[in-house]
């Protein structure tokens, strides 16, 4: 893997495990029954995660639920509500890659990128199932993430192509269904997935493939219901080459790599969550059968923050 | 090889062990190939014989590489005055020499042209985005900086060879700013992009464009967001194949370009597909930037019949799909 390094290659987590990094880091902060060492903590993560991952969507998420949960019952129970939240999540990410896997049907052909823990576990059912199926693979520069997932796909057993992200194009006349994770899904049913989502989702939908993605619900953005951008990060050269590379290369070298993108809803013609599959327009559908309203009673997550820590 | 002059195996040996390289030189060396060949021949002074060892000599060139269409383009402009009638031999040999000449020098100033004439294609303060390595491409974006009009340049790296890594050296050598991006963000960066210029590996007769994989996806999202594509190509890159209906062969390269070799030996249920090239159709192109002019990938037929309507009448004639002069030669 060594060699990989030279090109770029990082071992990052995947939105879903950082949710579940996140959870159980939080039982360990909540661990000395001290809520105000939970909400510190917390904060000190939400600084963080706005400056690193300002598109996962469910890190917001599951801060303010954490938060208005002490807010509302201070801290008793804050550890079995930590432990219900992680519990929750991980049966709706299941329940969200069953209603995919419904939807493959024997001898079709997918097309992925990334890693994504939701399209590993829709993978994982499918083998379960005993549906025969062959997955097209990116490669997924910046970061090269494909090879960790056609690792995976290996260790299952699947027929697997890994293909250079410039082939999705060359390829798609053989795909039946693409099918990506995403980051967070915006009011409007956009997603935000791995830069080159919104870009096989085009090739796609040209060549008249179907497309879906895997979100639970709590990757769905409250903060875009009420006109907020989703904030996409981007790296420089380090993303793409090692130092070594770098060297060989002019001074005057600059690179730019996101590692975000934003998909249209309307290249987008599923979004499956633990509760179906939904058309991307019918988010507020969706965030109305959570929230109990639309738009749904939001409080900022800065004021939670300062109604918590007085103001400190 | 009997008869044949030493300069002209030793081209043939270059291009076939790859020595000389890329589609202008290619042609070039192939034209001057033959040009040797007429100075340096000594049998009999008849056109008849002469018509005979020349197509032994074209003949030879073109099997040094199958696929690249600039080599038989070189030879077929050449062999056209070969065929010419001509009473004696003199006025013919002086005719195949000058041909030679000709098109080498066209050929040493068809970037130039490009670089002028696709350079006044470019607007104002425009970002321009291109893909893989291209001289001529690179030559119409440094013109067009020399005229004040170009702010920015992105430049994918062109997996799995990271072309776009050449193309990236050059435009900073030239001074032109430029940003490498992963071919993954072209559609990230195509909202700031006002035209995308690429070059050319071949251009088939309907117009479509054969160019490093990737580059239909570049055309594709260009094409979504209204950005002009524009094509720099040759008129040697056009091919005569294709008007008979030929495919153009993509050529499949090895896996360990894309992942190590040890990577899939561990890996055994996983192949890489490493396709080098993919096609454009003409409907995602806006022009093509040619030496003689610019044209609309639907006029790629037109370039083809006033350029190489003699070479295409004879695969026509002797509904060859691979030419060989030989057979074409009456005695």
């Amino acid at each position: 893997m060594s060699v990989l390094r030279r090109e770029g290659f990082a071992e990052r987590p995947t939105g879903s495990e950082l949710i579940m990094n996140l959870l159980d880091a939080a039982q360990e902060a909540a661990a000395g029954g001290d809520c105000l060492k939970l909400v510190k903590f917390l904060r000190d993560r939400y600084i963080q995660f706005s400056r690193e991952r300002p598109g996962s969507a469910g890190l917001f998420n599951v801060i303010r639920h954490i938060l208005t949960h002490v807010r509302d019952h201070g801290c008793t129970g804050v550890r079995d509500y930590i432990a219900g939240l992680k519990e929750s999540y991980d049966k709706a990410l299941w329940s969200a890659s069953e209603v995919m896997a419904k939807r493959i049907v024997d001898g079709e052909v997918l097309m992925t990128n990334s890693n994504s823990l939701a399209v590993r576990r829709l993978f994982e059912i499918l083998v379960r199932n005993k549906v025969k199926f062959s997955v097209y693979v990116l490669e997924s520069r910046p970061g090269l993430e494909g090879l960790i997932l056609a690792d995976y796909l290996d260790k299952l057993g699947v027929e697997t192509y890994l293909i250079v992200d410039s082939a999705a194009r060359f390829f798609m006349k053989n795909i039946d269904k693409v099918v990506v994770g995403a980051e967070a899904v915006a009011a409007n049913g956009a997603i935000v997935s791995k830069v080159g989502t919104s870009l096989m989702a085009l090739v796609a939908s040209e060549a008249r493939v179907r497309f879906f993605t895997i979100a639970p619900t709590l990757k769905i953005s409250l903060e875009t219901v009420y006109g907020e951008l989703i904030k996409l990060p981007e790296g420089d050269w380090r993303l793409l080459m090692n130092e070594e590379t770098r060297k060989s290369l002019p001074e005057k070298y600059v690179a730019k790599a996101p590692l975000y993108d934003v998909t249209p809803p309307n290249m987008i013609d599923g979004v499956a969550t633990e509760l179906g599959l939904y058309p991307p327009q019918s988010i507020p559908i969706l965030v109305k059968t959570i929230y109990g309203s639309y738009p749904p009673q939001l409080t900022p997550l800065e004021k939670l923050f300062s109604e918590l820590l007085g103001g400190g | 090889m009997e008869g044949i002059p030493r300069e002209v195996l030793e081209i043939a040996d270059g291009i076939r062990s790859m020595r000389i390289r890329g589609a202008g030189k290619i042609a070039r060396s192939a034209a001057e190939a033959l040009k040797i060949a007429a100075e340096k021949y000594e049998d009999a002074r008849e056109p008849g014989v002469f018509r005979k060892y020349m197509a032994r000599v074209a003949d030879l060139l073109i099997e040094t590489r199958p696929t690249a269409v600039s080599l038989p383009n070189a030879v077929m402009y050449v062999m056209q005055a070969v065929f010419t009638p001509a009473s004696d031999f003199e006025t013919l040999r002086n005719s195949v020499v000058s041909a030679a000449t000709r098109f080498i020098e066209e050929s040493n100033n068809a970037v130039k042209r490009i670089a002028e004439f696709g350079s006044r294609r470019i607007k104002e303060n425009s970002v321009i985005l291109t893909h893989c390595h291209s001289t001529a491409a690179v030559s119409v974006i440094t013109e067009a900086y020399k005229q004040g009009k170009v702010v920015k340049v992105y430049s994918t790296e062109t997996r799995p060879f990271y072309q776009g890594r050449i193309t990236t050296r050059q435009l900073i050598e030239n001074g032109v700013p430029v940003v490498q991006i992963p071919d993954s963000a072209v559609r990230y960066f195509m909202h700031e992009v006002d035209q995308v210029v690429i070059g050319a590996d071949t251009i088939t007769s309907n117009g479509a464009v054969v160019n490093k994989i990737g580059t239909s996806q570049v055309a594709l999202v260009a094409h979504e967001a209204r950005v002009r594509v524009f094509v720099a190509a040759e008129t040697y890159k056009f091919s005569p194949m294709t008007v008979i209906g030929e495919l153009v062969p993509i050529e499949f390269r090895d896996p360990s370009e894309v992942v190590p070799a040890e990577w899939l030996q561990v890996h055994r249920n996983v192949r890489v597909l490493n396709p080098s090239f993919d096609v454009t159709p003409p409907e995602y192109i806006d022009a093509i930037i040619t030496e003689v002019g610019v044209i609309p990938p639907q006029g790629a037929i037109m370039i083809l019949t006033e350029r190489l309507g003699w070479a295409i009448d004879k695969i026509k004639q002797a509904g060859l799909t691979k030419l060989r002069f030989e057979d074409l030669v009456e005695e």
